[in-house]
């Protein structure tokens, strides 16, 4: 980890040369990220350049693609970011992103770890215990009822706690609990140390990039959440980022209803597109950041060492 | 230790593993508690299925009718048309989606440069966070029938407009390449994570010995991560009857209903009319069918590759 | 010197806690603490947040009306409303008084978890006068009694037929009256190049798939074609003739007709694809020429403002509904739009009184102004008697300022669509670039004169079972596409099979439910 920020790439052995194959098999994978480059990034542009499009734009939407920037109008983003209830319903996101992270990790990670450990009477009813709500879902009362009588109607944490857990982020972290040598756990036991310190000072340091891909997902579901707000809560102060931009939206596209113009010169299709690309770019910056952590070969050292 | 253990039954084998692992039970209280709080409550208040549900009476005191919630599923006009499209859903992007994912994991892992790599995997990631409602914004500049970008290149070449969002033979391939288009970076991230746990000392080795590129994906790469492959793609079975809600209630209409109709969409259009017990009979039936999948393809992947999800 | 000062503060003790006791006398012959009501209700304004907590209002209704009003706005879209006082409802937690669509209300009514509001309307004499007329509280009512109180919602046959008269005049086309000049209109208007720009890039009509349930099957936009043939929304609801439309023989020719429009190539090939804000944005920019749009979505300044910059010289005229080979006309079907605010059958007798209390004080002059627009000189001043948001000494606290807008939230709870009103949603402006002359309120007059089909209570029958709403709409939409071929054999066999799926036992519940209801005209 000498550069945080760089993927390590493998080192080749001089004494190696790279044969014909290895030449076809490099360029194979280069030209096919290239493709993908453009496959992914052609839309997206469309996509940029519809949010910043002015409200007289004529021409179809692929003209649209290349107008050019100082024709671009950030009516759109002005028309979300000048909302009154902007600050707080980011505020609101973020608290209910990070208090659910946080309680997220806090369950998963020691659940994840105990079912990983291949000795422990009674793993394989524990591992179909969390199994089982991941094919029940039961649906919007059964859960609505649960929540009432915990009473968390109108808290945030009725947002969060239902969803910390999702069985799919735990199984995983399980299968990467699994894939650690067991003469590491096994030395450190004999060593005398507590499955709480095995846990702490040994399997987390070593699990960082699945930790911090399961931190990605849960952050990522907890930001976007539309439907356990909507659900869950009624004061307006209360509300998070998706909930404004869905009422916002919603205003926008009710034009039998909006007598004098609440967005100026933006049309919906470009404050949809704004909402979004909004609502997106904290997980946007965010992403580098966790990609810091995907380092090759995070094992070696420790086993070796 | 060997010796000792052969003296002792097995009974009093279990009693010291449990003893010698009750910090791990004492760590699992919490998790498991909110287990029965916040997901088994909901199954346990979910036995509305076979109720007819009054709000005033609660979960317990309301009637049974048997199983007339499922019925009405089951002898729905559409039943089987609706099984046949989730499933194909599923299982499409199960093999379209999932694949992508890995093939891109790979090929970043494998790329030689870092730039190419590194803005290859940002932008691959972006698309998870369009909403279907964006997307359809996207396909329509791709694919209307009237000034879609692809008819453009179509009638250029020649050929003739295609409806791809109306047409039912064109609907499929849009709806599972849209999943992959949006899906296949997000999805990859999981398996990036696995590739990094591989000890780069078995390439300098396999090198060394003489592997080519395609021999190392072959014999290293792939073997390292299949138990997350067969992790994911299991979970995934479990919830097989669901083919993606959001992403075919934006995109279909009536004229595409015989192929873009899957069990959510009509239970939504059922809920619409109020029809919860029906919702949550529905959310059993796929659970039942999900648990019977997984377990036997949990199964089948035990004895095949030795590797199990529980 | 001490003692005078020791004095004075004692006296001056005494007169501040004098004010004290007297409250206190005052409040213990005040019958009781003020009545908690918690009102959910539909945001006016969905991007603005509610009224602030230091809202006049608060005070206004604590003190003359003695209730403590708690107000929770509901989700912005209809779906998440239903499903928001659904989950409410199933855990037994509905608010006081809380808006609520029909067919969730329906069910609410039918557990018995709705209270009867009969007793109410007396204690509202002025409300009731301008909000609950018969049709109104008919509405509401089950079995004889009523279950909630609604009040108008949007203005009937607020649509229209819009054609682009500047293409007419390029064209040298007199404005069409039959479907089959119509045709020629709009054959003319795909092939004739009618904005003069050299492409082939228009077409002759308009539409996106917008279903009601009292417009099933194609939905509004293309309910002028049924219309010509006698046939436009879900029912017929003649003393003579009752019945699904799409069980009648004319329905074979109005989609023969609207198949003819496809075959030549008229209809904007999107039709199909487009959602509501396409289609919007299509008409923006010129891509075709008839269409059946709402008044304000077509004229209200912001909404217009696009399309008079990308064509100054363009100008759509509404006109009457294209008249079928028998003389029939329609631009579709209209039924008295209402909103309903319902009570949860666990208020007790004195919050209902207390809630009859706030609404009739809403509906006096004092509530419908404050509630409407807010404060006179803050958010809004008058102008020949019409509320103006020019001329507040601070233009964010205008009625329509970003600031302004909190305080009118609960508008929907006492407009009903008075002149007032009308007047000042819909006030006459000039275009900026064309600088004509624009008015949405003219324009909804000139529709409302144009030929409607009357559908009072259509939607008040019971909707189709979910697989036979998919089986009608996705039939009708697959003899356009071509998947079915539209002939009147298949057509029949199709019928046939709709009946056989439920279709007949549907038209005859809703027939005796219509009877009963005096529907039938």
């Amino acid at each position: 980890m000498e550069n945080p920020l760089a993927i390590k790439t493998i080192k080749v052995p001089t004494v190696v040369r790279m044969t014909a194959s290895d030449r076809i098999f490099a360029l194979m994978v280069d030209s096919f990220l290239v493709v993908l480059f453009f496959i992914i990034a052609i839309p997206l542009w469309s996509t940029i350049t519809l949010s910043f499009r002015p409200n007289h734009f004529i021409g179809t939407n692929f003209e649209g693609m290349f107008l050019v920037p100082w024709k671009w109008s950030t009516a759109a983003y002005k028309a979300l970011l000048g909302n009154q209830g902007f600050l707080m319903a980011f505020w609101n996101s973020i608290r209910i992103m990070v208090m659910g992270v946080a309680s997220a990790l806090f369950l998963t990670i020691p659940l994840s770890y105990s079912l990983s450990i291949k000795s422990l009477p009674g793993r394989t009813l524990l591992v179909v215990i969390v199994l089982i709500p991941h094919m029940f879902d039961v649906g919007m009362i059964p859960s609505f009822l649960m929540v009432k009588d915990l009473g968390l109607i109108d808290h945030l944490a009725a947002v969060f706690l239902p969803t910390a857990v999702t069985t799919y982020n735990c199984l995983i972290m399980k299968g990467f609990f699994e894939g650690i040598p067991d003469e590491l756990k096994e030395s450190a036991r004999i060593d005398g140390a507590s499955e709480l310190y095995l846990l702490m000072k040994i399997i987390i340091p070593l699990s960082k990039p699945i930790i911090m891909s399961v931190g990605l997902f849960y952050a990522v579901s907890f930001w976007n959440d539309f439907f356990h707000p909507m659900l869950y809560l009624n004061s307006h102060d209360l509300i998070p980022l998706p909930i404004l931009l869905r009422n916002i939206l919603m205003a926008s596209g009710m034009n039998e209803f909006v007598e004098v113009s609440a967005f100026g010169e933006a049309p919906v299709q470009a404050i949809k597109a704004a909402s979004v690309f909004l609502a997106a770019i904290p997980m946007i910056i965010a992403y580098p950041f966790i990609q810091k952590y995907f380092a090759k070969g995070t094992l070696l050292g420790s086993v070796k060492g | 230790m060997k010796t000792e253990l052969t003296e002792r039954t097995r009974s009093s084998k279990l009693w010291r593993d449990i003893k010698r692992h009750k910090a791990i039970y004492l760590l699992l209280v919490i998790p498991m508690t909110y287990f029965f709080l916040f997901k088994y409550i909901p199954i346990w208040n979910g036995q509305i299925a076979f109720r007819n549900f009054m709000p005033r009476k609660g979960v317990l005191g309301s009637p049974w009718v048997g199983l007339a919630n499922f019925t009405e599923f089951f002898e729905s006009f559409y039943f089987w048309e609706l099984l046949r499209n989730t499933v194909m859903y599923s299982v499409g992007k199960l093999l379209i989606s999932v694949p992508l994912s890995i093939i891109l994991a790979v090929f970043i892992y494998e790329c030689r440069r870092p730039h190419l790599r590194r803005i290859v995997q940002t932008l691959t990631y972006l698309p998870h966070f369009l909403s279907w409602v964006i997307m359809y914004g996207i396909l329509l500049v791709l694919l209307a029938p009237g000034d879609g970008l692809l008819n453009d290149i179509i009638k250029f070449f020649g050929g003739k407009r295609l409806d791809f969002l109306t047409n039912v033979n064109a609907f499929p391939w849009v709806v599972l390449f849209s999943d992959a288009w949006k899906e296949m970076g997000w999805g990859a991230i999981i398996f990036i994570a696995a590739l990094m746990a591989i000890d780069p000392t078995l390439f300098e080795a396999a090198m060394v010995e003489g592997a080519n590129s395609w021999q190392r994906v072959r014999y290293i790469t792939l073997p390292s991560i299949r138990p997350v492959i067969i992790m994911v793609v299991l979970l995934r079975l479990g919830t097989i009857l669901s083919g993606g809600f959001n992403q075919l209630y934006m995109l279909y209409s009536p004229s595409v209903f015989s192929v873009g109709d899957i069990i959510d969409t009509w239970v939504f259009r059922g809920l619409q009319e109020g029809k919860f017990a029906l919702a949550t009979a529905v959310g059993m039936f796929k659970g039942v069918m999900g648990l019977i999948l997984i377990v036997v393809s949990n199964r089948l992947t035990k004895r095949a590759s030795g590797s199990s999800l529980y | 010197m001490k003692k005078t000062l020791v004095m004075l503060l004692v006296l001056l003790a005494v007169l501040m806690t004098a004010p004290v006791f007297a409250a206190g006398t005052v409040e213990t012959a005040k019958p009781a603490a003020p009545i908690d009501i918690d009102l959910w209700y539909g945001a006016a304004i969905t991007e603005a947040g509610p009224p602030p907590s230091d809202w006049v209002g608060y005070q206004i209704v604590k003190d003359k009306l003695n209730i403590n009003l708690k107000i929770t706005a509901l989700p912005s879209n209809e779906a998440d409303q239903d499903v928001k006082i659904s989950a409410a409802a199933a855990a037994d937690n509905l608010p006081d008084i809380f808006m609520v669509r029909r067919e969730t209300w329906l069910r609410l009514a039918g557990q018995g978890m709705l209270a009867t509001v009969d007793d109410m309307y007396a204690k509202m004499p002025i409300r009731t006068k301008v909000q609950y007329d018969a049709d109104s509280i008919g509405f509401t009512t089950i079995d004889g009694k009523s279950y909630g109180l609604a009040s108008p919602g949007s203005i009937a046959k607020n649509e229209g037929v819009l054609i682009r008269k500047d293409w007419l005049d390029k064209l040298g086309l007199a404005v069409p009256k039959t479907t089959a000049e119509f045709m020629n209109v709009m054959k003319a208007f795909t092939y004739n190049d009618p904005d003069g720009n050299g492409k082939n890039d228009t077409y002759g009509y308009g539409a996106f798939i917008e279903i009601n349930n009292y417009e099933e099957g194609l939905g509004r936009r293309l309910d002028p074609w049924f219309g010509a043939f006698g046939v436009a929304g879900t029912w017929n609801l003649t003393k003579a003739d009752f019945g699904l439309n799409v069980r009648k023989s004319a329905y074979y020719d109005a989609m023969a007709y609207i198949k003819s429009m496809l075959d030549e190539g008229v209809m904007d090939p999107n039709w199909l694809s487009y959602k509501k804000d396409d289609f919007r944005a299509a008409w923006k920019q010129g891509r075709f020429g008839i269409m059946r749009e709402q008044n304000a979505a077509f004229a209200a300044q912001s909404n217009y403002a696009p399309f008079d910059k990308n064509f100054p010289k363009g100008e759509w005229i509404i006109v009457e509904p294209p008249m079928g080979p028998t003389g029939k006309a329609s631009v579709g079907v209209y039924t008295q739009a209402y909103r309903i605010y319902a009570l949860s059958d666990k208020v007790t007798a004195a919050e209902k009184d207390a809630i009859a209390r706030l609404l009739e004080w809403m509906s006096s002059d004092e509530g419908y102004f404050l509630l409407g627009w807010g404060v006179e000189g803050v958010n809004y001043t008058l102008k020949d008697g019409i509320p103006v948001a020019t001329g507040v000494p601070n233009a964010e606290y205008a009625f329509t300022g970003a600031k302004g807008q909190p305080v009118t939230q609960l508008r929907n709870m006492v407009f009903y669509n008075g002149q007032v009103e009308l007047i000042s949603r819909y006030p006459t402006y000039k275009a900026e670039v064309s600088g004509r002359t624009m008015s949405a309120l003219d324009v909804l007059f000139e529709m409302q004169k144009k030929a409607w089909t009357p559908n009072i209570g259509g939607d008040t029958l019971p909707p189709p079972s979910t697989d036979l709403k998919r089986f009608y709409e996705q039939g009708v939409a697959e003899f356009l596409t071509g998947r079915r071929v539209l002939t009147k054999a298949n057509w029949d066999a199709w019928v046939a099979e709709f009946d056989k799926l439920g279709g007949k036992a549907w038209e005859d519940t809703a027939r005796e439910k219509a009877i009963a209801n005096g529907l039938l005209r």
